[in-house]
């Protein structure tokens, strides 16, 4: 079989120990401009009210002529914002535009701002998600990330933030990149910490169980309840309904299995495929437990329910010390289209006029 | 944005750990040399280590890991860098014959097969789980797996049962 040859070969490939201890090394590395890069974000989250403030302040002449991604990078940091010079580059598709509004380039590292407008429809909001389907080409061996750092109700625009850095350290001035997107996912519905009302001191300790093949799944111990060489786990048998429900995301099962908690859930499939949900425990105090290993299995071939076992490290007799609660993310809309925008990566000289009219009008 | 972790407990250091085979060799079954795998290995942790994400599932970090390592395989492919260079032959050893032709006819297999095939191969994925990491559709990537199977069968002359 060939699933098994595969399985087999694969067994034998992985990193050596150097390369792994050479990245887990690097995570305390200090790295000067990933720093000041990662400052900024945090900054941006915590001055969100900041903005909010400002928006509502700033004369409708400022308004309308200043992008808010401007006002943006000038209330995160006014200090690094006036190294920013205007790009204007865009790219519009499904009615909704893509703007690379400015960059600074500073040695091998360049900062860029983007923003994404629906402009004949209410498709953006803030929690729209690029899911990775963003793609950055650069002519140069290096890192790069993209974050959603603000968005402005009334203009419906995102303000994203990437951040490139080359690796070799040379400067990067005067290449050109390519930003592009292909899809995102927006108007999600978020249910947070929903009570599941179940009574935890009669739960089973001897539940019907069957044994599944796992598919995807994760957590701490992961690999001990599914090791590489052993394909099948055992689940709790799913019922059709325990009275917990959030949209399309139901409890299923609960009990104790070899002494780990068991709790199971189902979830309708999406063609969009991004709807989630998990529980968690918490105690009286209210701190939290996650589950040790979650993983998705399904009953019949080619059904439209997927279930997920997630597997809790709590004994039978600390149990009822506990609460179980859901959580549970919908995907509003997902829209496709392709923007993409090309841009020299320049330094500009800073008595630029329109940097000093910004400057000023924000100052 | 910033969403709750569902291991919030986890180090950086220990999903690195957890998820160190899942990307070497997923990157490996893409370009078929170690070297190739070591560069992209390392810059999808150094992308985690930099970014951070947070994610409300395991199933949603390894997600992540997946696209973002297809992703740099791709642009490895793209790169002017990677088409100027010859991989340094640093083999694996296999324990047998076979795994050992195995890899090598896997080499003949076009790029464009050898992630799905590894996904659904290796991973265990179902399509319709493929298609939401790499954003296609499911019918794409049943057409892409049918396609790739009928490669493998040209390729594989052991009568793999594929």
């Amino acid at each position: 079989m060939f699933r098994e040859e595969y399985r087999k070969m694969n067994e034998r490939i992985f990193p050596d120990q150097e390369i792994v201890n050479k990245v887990i090394e690097s995570i305390n590395k200090p790295h000067r401009e990933a720093n000041k890069s990662i400052a900024l974000l945090r900054k941006s989250v915590a001055i969100a009210a900041v903005i909010a403030i400002i928006t509502l302040t700033v004369t409708t002449a400022l308004a309308a002529n200043v992008p808010i991604v401007y006002q943006l990078m000038y209330a995160v940091s006014p200090s690094v914002a006036q190294f920013f010079m205007p790009v204007r580059k865009s790219c519009v598709d499904n009615g909704i535009k893509m703007e690379v509004v400015s960059a600074y380039i500073h040695d091998n590292t360049a900062e860029i701002y983007i923003t994404m407008q629906d402009i004949t429809g209410d498709r953006i909001d803030n929690t729209i998600d690029l899911y990775d389907s963003y793609s950055i080409n650069r002519p140069f061996d290096s890192s790069a990330t993209c974050e959603l750092v603000g968005f402005d109700e009334a203009s419906k625009t995102a303000t994203f933030l990437i951040s490139i850095t080359e690796w070799g350290n040379k400067k990067i001035e005067g290449d050109k990149i390519t930003f592009s997107v292909r899809e995102f996912i927006s108007h999600k519905r978020m249910y947070k910490d929903i009570p599941v009302e179940v009574d935890m001191g009669s739960i089973e300790s001897n539940p019907p169980t069957m044994e599944v093949n796992p598919g995807g799944g994760g957590g701490r111990k992961y690999r001990e309840f599914i090791p590489d060489y052993r394909r099948t786990a055992n689940v709790l048998v799913p019922s059709d309904s325990m009275g917990f429900q959030i949209e399309d995301f139901k409890l299923t099962g609960i009990g104790y299995i070899d002494g780990f908690l068991h709790v199971q859930a189902s979830i309708k499939r999406n063609m969009v495929g991004d709807n989630f949900g998990y529980f968690i425990l918490k105690d009286k105090n209210g701190k939290e437990i996650n589950c040790v290993c979650n993983f998705d299995f399904s009953v019949k071939e080619d059904d439209d329910i997927k279930y997920t076992e997630y597997i809790f490290e709590v004994p039978p007799s600390e149990i009822e010390q506990y609460s179980l609660y859901g959580y549970y993310v919908a995907t509003g809309l997902y829209t496709k289209g392709y923007w993409q925008v090309t841009f020299p990566l320049e330094k500009q000289d800073l008595e630029d006029d329109e940097k000093n009219t910004i400057s000023a009008t924000i100052n | 944005m910033e969403q709750e972790s569902f291991c919030a407990n986890d180090s950086l250091e220990s999903v690195i750990n957890a998820y160190s085979n899942m990307v070497y060799r997923l990157a490996f079954s893409h370009t078929r040399d170690r070297c190739s795998a070591n560069d992209i290995y390392q810059e999808v942790f150094l992308r985690y280590i930099r970014k951070r994400p947070q994610f409300e599932t395991e199933k949603h970090r390894k997600a992540w890991l997946i696209r973002v390592t297809v992703n740099c395989c791709r642009k490895m492919w793209t790169s002017s860098w990677k088409k100027k260079i010859v991989p340094l032959d640093e083999s694996i050893i296999f324990e047998t014959k076979e795994e050992t032709n195995l890899h090598y006819e896997l080499q003949k297999l076009p790029v464009k097969y050898r992630t799905v095939i590894h996904l659904f191969y290796y991973e265990d994925l179902k399509v319709e789980e493929i298609g939401e990491i790499l954003h296609k559709k499911p019918s794409t990537v049943r057409a892409q797996l049918t396609r790739a199977r009928s490669k493998l069968k040209e390729i594989l002359k052991e009568g793999y049962d594929v």
